[in-house]
């Protein structure tokens, strides 16, 4: 399709400029975290990247007290079985709402948009003292289980297979003598798989980024998120910036990992009417 | 789309005598298996969801210490004191203020980028990842950058500002400078989200309003601004709705933004302190008073909710019936 | 005929209980009991130097294993999560340790921690300063809630580069004879900014504040915010207002950097020599290390502090009721609290014993530290801690100290007049007090 509006050398200097915005605090993050900690306060600031990462990258391991390794383990694990969790769960109520009938599913519906505008997070306060009574606090369950699955995940899913699966297709495994289990397993499944895969994607990152709910409940710091250990390292009596940064470069880079093998997902889910997650 | 399906044809009618016997099994399938596939949903979400926001409530209607061992009940008497409390609507205007400085522009530079990128460019897909990729970081991490960016004495901006003959800004103890540090923060992070969101609404515009606007000889600022913008008002409002949810629970980024001693106050005058960090400052660490600081949740709540109410009606207004991109546009 | 699909979903709740279940073992501080060795957890904020202890504690007792949370933490983190173990009635780690200023808010539950009276502390008493063995006993006298590890003795931390460069004098003895009293701090403080090193004379007011206050309390009244019987004074305590009207003359003298205290600013500041001086209780030769790097080896000395004396810090260590090896914990909390113990510490990281044997010992009285150009530590530091004065320290001391030094930041940063400071202050101080 031939497009409306031609893209002039200005259209590509305004790109240049934005997109070198949005790159380089990225950029001076790594910058930082490869130089040494006499950087800190440097004026003029160093913007090119110098010779010391891997140094930066072995202290930061070898640092006892932020427990930067245990940060990285537990957050994989948090993520990952958030995000296989929600995309299963979500995938299951999203085929119902989108294909199959039953009592009350406008009015469920309904409830699950609306819950998407409630705003959870404020309910920390009971939320810290249920997982008291759990025993949970300082522990994984605390951070994983409450999001197993999510509005979010179920209604775009929900959007996802409404108009991706055609209602014939269905009839015809049920001709096959499939139940809805079998149709979901045979038939939606392989269909949802783009839309599980943004939606696993989104999940990962959103969780891996979690900060207020974990702040709240996991207070061992031998137990932290990454998310946690970064505050730790940058909160101390004496603060080491590019041990800091190091470990903020470390805990972005799985999540540039997944943007740069995975971007053009992302961005087609994103512009597919995915809401903000 | 790829969709596959076992490839067997349908060897036998469905309602052949034969299947008789299944036939109530599938019935009930038919009829109760919707439930369980939802009901996953339903319950956590009654349990983490439903139940913490309900029972905020009831705390906050009780005089509810951590440390205590009782609670008595206290009616309305938090949300009397939070009402006269100067620091709590200190922290609403800062909420308030962060969010418009941080929405308008940030939706405003999204517009103006979807429209750039909304044109035969090279390596389309290279320039939506070069604008998205603030969005996949980690917000603390970012946030800890961004504090030594906007840093007084040792930081890049003022050190930028310097060279051109500005002088230093207190970005962390100058209340609206600090709010502008924050908001610059969230809108590096959602402000290429959003374009490509308006991108694909974009997209979806029907060639032929704008050859006609052309016919009528509309420059092309005009068609942008005659056509195109009012197009995506339904889209541009569910931005605002979706900044709104998130705006005003804003935590993360002014609590990383903060290093020192309390930074949960958001600075020595609680320049920064947003609501959120306010009900934490309350209700967690220094005074664990959790039924003072759930009043804050709920006033919170209750923020957000006729906020949202606003936007909703507002959208209703304007005739916009479906929020969101339109879809099977985005090449 | 859906059995298939259903045990896979089976499947996924079974692997997925499973993750939750090994995670749950994730937690800390609770370890799995029995016949194994036993592991103890030591929470602690700042740096304590008990490294090289537990691996002798360690040694000698074979069935101990030792693990330090917390090392490095500031106190407005630990303290909270502290407290939030112990009204969760798990997580604590199985010794803690309880800074000065929050001794009272923790002996308020006394039931949260066992008394060390019932497991033979009582033997102790003569290995302690009197007024830090008491700090550990509750009103009544009936329960010791914790040990003494270290106490703050001040001195006044300095760069000799910079004083040179401004052209005051640099051996340790001249300087101290420079600032007698805080009045002469200032006096020295606007010859050094009026030769214009492009280095400001302190690094923050709110350090220097607190210094001051703990210092003029101790010399009068023998309380700060709150008096003896737990009253808020914080208005009509002479001993407050004199240090705040100090704080403010050095503030309007223009002597402070305003690198707001344990900032990531502050930090920077030390990185590239920006302040001169710092108000420095023992243990904050360790955090001047740390921050201003091998680099600044040899360029930092120590002289006495402006006026008297004075303790600042200086903690406990107590065991939780709900630690699952209460009788390993008390035994590891006497160690660690030995006269030995002290010492080791000290060599480590630099918090003073509070062991009168400890600072007779010549490894203490003899010592000094290269770092700050061999600086004879243990005869500054320890000269005057003996004849200390406690601070009585109240209830909610650590938030309202908060807020007294915010006020002080604000005017600092000009964002208040001294006098508006001062109202602020003792307005936000009995709002944090009556939260």
């Amino acid at each position: 399709m031939s497009r409306l509006w031609r893209a002039s050398p200005l259209t590509y200097l305004a790109l240049v400029v934005a997109a070198g915005l949005s790159i380089f605090p990225i950029w001076w993050m790594f910058v930082v975290a490869s130089r040494t900690n006499d950087a800190m306060g440097q004026l003029p600031p160093p913007i090119t990247p110098g010779g010391n990462l891997g140094a930066n990258i072995s202290r930061l391991f070898d640092n006892t007290d932020a427990y930067f390794l245990t940060g990285l383990i537990n957050s994989t694990v948090v993520a990952t079985t958030v995000t296989v969790s929600v995309v299963f769960f979500s995938s299951l109520a999203g085929f119902a709402f989108a294909k199959l009938r039953f009592r009350g599913r406008n009015a469920l519906l309904l409830v699950i948009i609306a819950t998407m505008m409630v705003p959870t997070q404020l309910g920390v306060i009971p939320l810290y003292m249920l997982m008291s009574k759990l025993q949970w606090n300082d522990r994984l369950p605390a951070v994983i289980v409450p999001v197993l699955v999510t509005g979010f995940g179920v209604f775009m899913m929900r959007q996802y297979a409404g108009q991706a699966i055609s209602d014939e297709l269905i009839e015809a495994a049920r001709m096959d003598g499939c139940g809805t289990a079998r149709v979901w397993w045979h038939v939606v499944v392989p269909a949802l798989r783009p839309a599980a895969a943004v939606l696993g994607l989104l999940t990962f990152m959103t969780t891996w980024n979690d900060f207020l709910w974990p702040y709240a409940v996991l207070n061992d710091p031998a137990n932290p998120t990454v998310q946690l250990s970064l505050r730790a390292l940058s909160d101390g009596y004496y603060q080491d910036m590019s041990q800091v940064f190091t470990g903020t470069a470390i805990a972005t880079l799985p999540l540039l990992l997944v943007f740069v093998l995975f971007g053009r997902q992302i961005i087609g889910g994103i512009m597919e009417g995915a809401v903000k997650a | 789309m790829t969709v596959q399906l076992d490839p067997r044809p349908p060897a036998v009618p469905a309602t052949g005598p034969h299947r008789r016997s299944t036939g109530r099994l599938s019935r009930l399938d038919t009829r109760y298996s919707p439930y369980l596939y939802i009901a996953p949903f339903f319950l956590l979400f009654a349990v983490f969801g439903v139940y913490p926001l309900a029972y905020t409530f009831w705390v906050s209607l009780h005089d509810w210490d951590l440390l205590g061992s009782d609670h008595p009940f206290v009616g309305m008497e938090n949300y009397t004191r939070l009402l006269a409390d100067v620091d709590f609507w200190h922290a609403l205007v800062n909420t308030l203020g962060i969010f418009v400085i941080s929405t308008v522009p940030q939706l405003l530079a999204a517009l103006w980028l979807a429209n750039l990128l909304n044109r035969g460019l090279r390596a389309r897909t290279g320039w939506r990842m070069a604008v998205l990729v603030p969005n996949v970081t980690s917000t603390a991490a970012v946030a800890i950058v961004f504090g030594v960016l906007f840093g007084r004495e040792f930081g890049m901006i003022n050190w930028m500002l310097d060279l051109v003959g500005i002088d230093a800004i207190e970005w962390k103890s100058n209340r609206f400078a600090s709010w502008v540090a924050i908001s610059a923060m969230v809108d590096w992070r959602w402000t290429g989200y959003n374009a490509l969101i308006l991108l694909a609404a974009m997209q979806a515009i029907p060639r032929d309003l704008y050859e006609a606007a052309a016919i009528d000889g509309a420059s092309r600022a005009r068609q942008f601004w005659s056509v195109t913008v009012p197009m995506l008002k339904p889209t541009i409002l569910f931005c605002t709705i979706i900044a709104t949810i998130g705006g005003l629970q804003l935590f993360t980024e002014p609590r990383m933004f903060n290093s020192g001693t309390n930074p949960i106050r958001g600075g020595p005058l609680r320049e920064s302190q947003t609501l959120t960090m306010y009900m934490f400052e309350n209700a967690f660490a220094p005074h664990y008073n959790f039924g003072y600081g759930s009043a804050v949740a709920w006033l919170l709540f209750a923020l957000i909710a006729v906020v949202a109410a606003v936007n909703v009606l507002v959208l209703r207004r304007l005739g916009g019936s479906r929020p969101g991109a339109r879809k099977g546009t985005t090449r | 005929m859906a059995v298939f699909p259903r045990r896979r979903l089976a499947a996924v709740a079974v692997a997925a209980a499973t993750a939750l279940l090994v995670t749950a073992g994730c937690g800390g501080g609770d370890d799995a009991e029995g016949d194994g060795p036993v592991t103890l957890t030591v929470d602690v904020f700042g740096q304590f130097g008990y490294e090289e202890l537990y691996q002798e504690y360690m040694a000698a007792n074979p069935g101990v294993k030792i693990v330090e949370r917390g090392t490095g933490t500031n106190l407005d983190e630990y303290s909270p999560k502290l407290t939030q173990w112990l009204a969760a009635g798990r997580g604590a780690g199985d010794v803690v340790a309880i800074e000065e200023g929050l001794l009272v808010e923790y002996k308020a539950n006394p039931n949260n921690f066992v008394n060390l009276l019932d497991h033979g502390a009582a033997d102790l008493k003569g290995n302690f300063l009197e007024w830090k063995w008491n700090a550990g006993l509750t009103a009544d006298g009936k329960q010791l809630i914790g040990l003494g590890t270290d106490v703050g003795g001040i001195a006044m931390c300095y760069r000799k580069d910079l004083f040179e460069k401004a052209g005051l004098p640099t051996a340790r003895d001249e300087v101290s004879k420079l600032w007698p009293t805080w009045q002469d701090y200032i006096a020295t403080g606007e010859r050094f900014v009026a030769a214009k090193t492009g280095a400001s004379f302190l690094d923050a007011a709110t350090n220097t504040f607190n210094t001051i206050l703990l210092q003029t309390a101790g010399n009068t009244t023998g309380y700060s915010y709150y008096d003896t019987s737990g009253n808020l004074v914080v208005d009509s305590n002479p001993a407050v207002r004199q240090a705040w009207d100090t704080t403010m003359d050095i503030v309007d003298s223009g002597l402070s950097g305003k690198y707001g205290s344990w900032s990531e600013e502050w930090v920077s500041a030390f990185k590239q020599s920006k302040f001169a001086t710092i108000a420095c209780p023992a243990w904050m030769t360790g955090v001047i290390e740390s921050n201003a790097g091998a680099g600044a080896q040899g360029k930092w000395d120590i002289a006495q502090v402006p006026g008297n004396g004075g303790n600042w810090g200086g903690s406990h260590l107590a065991v939780p009721k709900q630690s699952k090896h209460q009788a390993e914990a008390i035994e590891l909390a006497k160690f660690l609290t030995s006269a030995k113990g002290q010492i080791g510490a000290f060599k480590a990281k630099g918090p003073l014993p509070s062991s009168p044997q400890a600072l007779d010992d010549p490894a203490i009285s003899g010592a000094t530290n290269a770092y700050f150009s061999g600086a004879p530590v243990g005869t500054i530091f320890g000269a005057g801690a003996k004849s200390l004065k406690p601070v009585y320290m109240g209830p909610k001391n650590q938030a309202v100290r908060t807020e007294v030094e915010n006020a002080v930041r604000t005017v600092e940063l000009g964002q208040r007049n001294p006098g508006q400071g001062w109202t602020d202050a003792v307005t936000n101080a009995k709002k944090a007090a009556a939260k």
